[in-house]
């Protein structure tokens, strides 16, 4: 059967998601609430055994300077480590130990090409793209050639701007939102009307970026920062499939 | 003329066989019979020589009643109903059941109960309101995905099937959690071996 000559062009896209690597901050009620839990369950429970034995030395303690007891008939030579002196060198143990910062150099520089940037939130890749005689903003696309899937297109897209070697996984084979638009007057033709655009949704699994040559220019934004660089129309229809 | 003379034991009596070892002193090894050979085959030959003056059909019989006895048993056994393996997080061990064991703190104020309940109101309306934010996200996801899919369809009907087709490569999809802080590069952590004590149950 011959198909008639479509009027749209086929653009496949690849949005890819640097997912987090640390917990967002909670909220206050959050914090609230988890304080109250932990109040809660410190009231329900039972003195466990290192609580027994910090309490019976205690008490111990206390029992010797009233009385006067002379230590050396009890305990001759034998040196006890009490409780309280364990709690206090696991402090310190936990003291000496430096996790790495939330907050990292590239949060600090506002290094928007940098993966490290904000790493409680979801990362999207833009690349600056020419379409027509303009250079925009754009999720990497590429335009689908006859006889590949519209999966395999946004691979390719992506493949183009990242390199062979990344590794992520595309949720599915199904579209994830679309872009349609108009060419202005002056190219628009019979066969040539405008352009579809079909986003698809993939998570990042490589970690490191390093064997990546990116040619043309890239960002790796979240989506409060995505205004800053996407046209309000196509912004629109992004946000719709983004989860925040 | 029988004697009970060691050497002259008649040779079918064997429970007087048995009575006569037990009343001699003696520790010398004798034969128990004439039927018997040697000194060293005692226990093999006579129940041999025994044998043929039992019946079969006794024999037979008897081990099949011990069978049919045996597999009754093992019948019963099997039909009484699977030990339950027990949970262990629900038994508390008895040593946590002492009185000193439990926590002594001042009763909880007025304000701190009115503070609280307030707090558990909070937290409803903040959890709903994110519940429904939820919801409505992805609401708009499926409603944006449908969009995408109606319009793939009226461009062309094979790309659309290759979209609806199920991905076989996408589950099971595992990914670790987000942590409070990021890995630092360079750590070695302290050596050590765990060792695993659970109980393992089998039913």
């Amino acid at each position: 059967t011959a198909a008639a000559p479509r009027p749209w062009r086929l653009f496949g896209a690849m949005c890819l998601l640097r997912l987090p690597r640390i917990t967002q901050p909670l909220e206050k009620e959050e914090e609230e609430m988890a304080a109250l839990m932990g109040q809660i369950e410190l009231e329900k429970s039972l003195y466990s055994d290192h609580e027994i034995r910090k309490l019976e030395e205690e008490q111990q303690l206390r029992r010797r300077k009233e009385s006067a007891y002379d230590d050396d008939d009890e305990a001759p030579g034998k040196t006890v480590i009490m409780a309280q002196d364990l709690e206090d060198k696991w402090e310190q143990k936990l003291l000496q130990f430096e996790a790495a910062p939330r907050i990292t150099d590239a949060d600090k520089n506002n290094n928007r090409t940098s993966l490290n940037r904000k790493l409680d939130s979801n990362l999207m890749l833009l690349v600056k793209q020419k379409i027509g005689n303009q250079e925009l903003w754009l999720l990497p696309q590429v335009e689908w050639q006859p006889g590949e899937t519209l999966r395999s297109t946004a691979e390719r897209a992506m493949a183009m701007f990242l390199g062979d070697h990344v590794q992520a996984k595309i949720l599915g084979n199904a579209p994830y939102g679309i872009y349609k638009y108009k060419f202005p007057r002056a190219i628009r033709t019979e066969d040539n009307v405008g352009a579809k655009v079909f986003f698809f949704k993939a998570f990042l699994q490589s970690t490191d970026l390093s064997q990546a040559e990116l040619k043309e220019d890239y960002l790796w934004v979240t989506k409060d920062e995505l205004g800053d660089y996407l046209k309000s129309e196509y912004l629109k229809k992004v946000n719709r499939f983004l989860l925040d | 003329a029988e004697s009970m003379s060691p050497k002259s034991v008649p040779p079918h009596a064997l429970c007087s066989f048995s009575f006569l070892s037990s009343w001699l002193p003696q520790t010398v090894p004798f034969r128990g019979s004439h039927w018997q050979t040697s000194l060293l085959a005692f226990r093999a030959s006579l129940p041999m020589r025994a044998q043929p003056k039992k019946k079969k059909k006794v024999d037979v019989k008897r081990e099949q009643a011990q069978k049919d006895r045996m597999k009754k048993k093992i019948k019963k056994l099997e039909k009484a109903a699977p030990e339950m393996i027990p949970i262990e997080d629900f038994i508390t061990p008895l040593k946590y059941s002492d009185s000193n064991r439990v926590r002594s703190l001042p009763p909880l104020s007025f304000e701190e109960t009115e503070r609280r309940v307030l707090l558990m109101k909070k937290w409803c309306l903040f959890k709903q309101k994110q519940d429904k934010a939820e919801k409505k996200a992805i609401q708009t996801l499926l409603e944006a995905q449908q969009e995408a899919l109606k319009e793939l369809r009226l461009e062309s009907e094979e790309l659309y099937q290759a979209a609806i087709r199920r991905d076989e490569g996408l589950f099971p999809f595992e990914r670790d959690g987000p942590n409070y802080t990021p890995p630092l590069p360079g750590y070695d952590p302290p050596e050590g071996k765990c060792v695993d004590i659970t109980k393992v149950y089998t039913q």
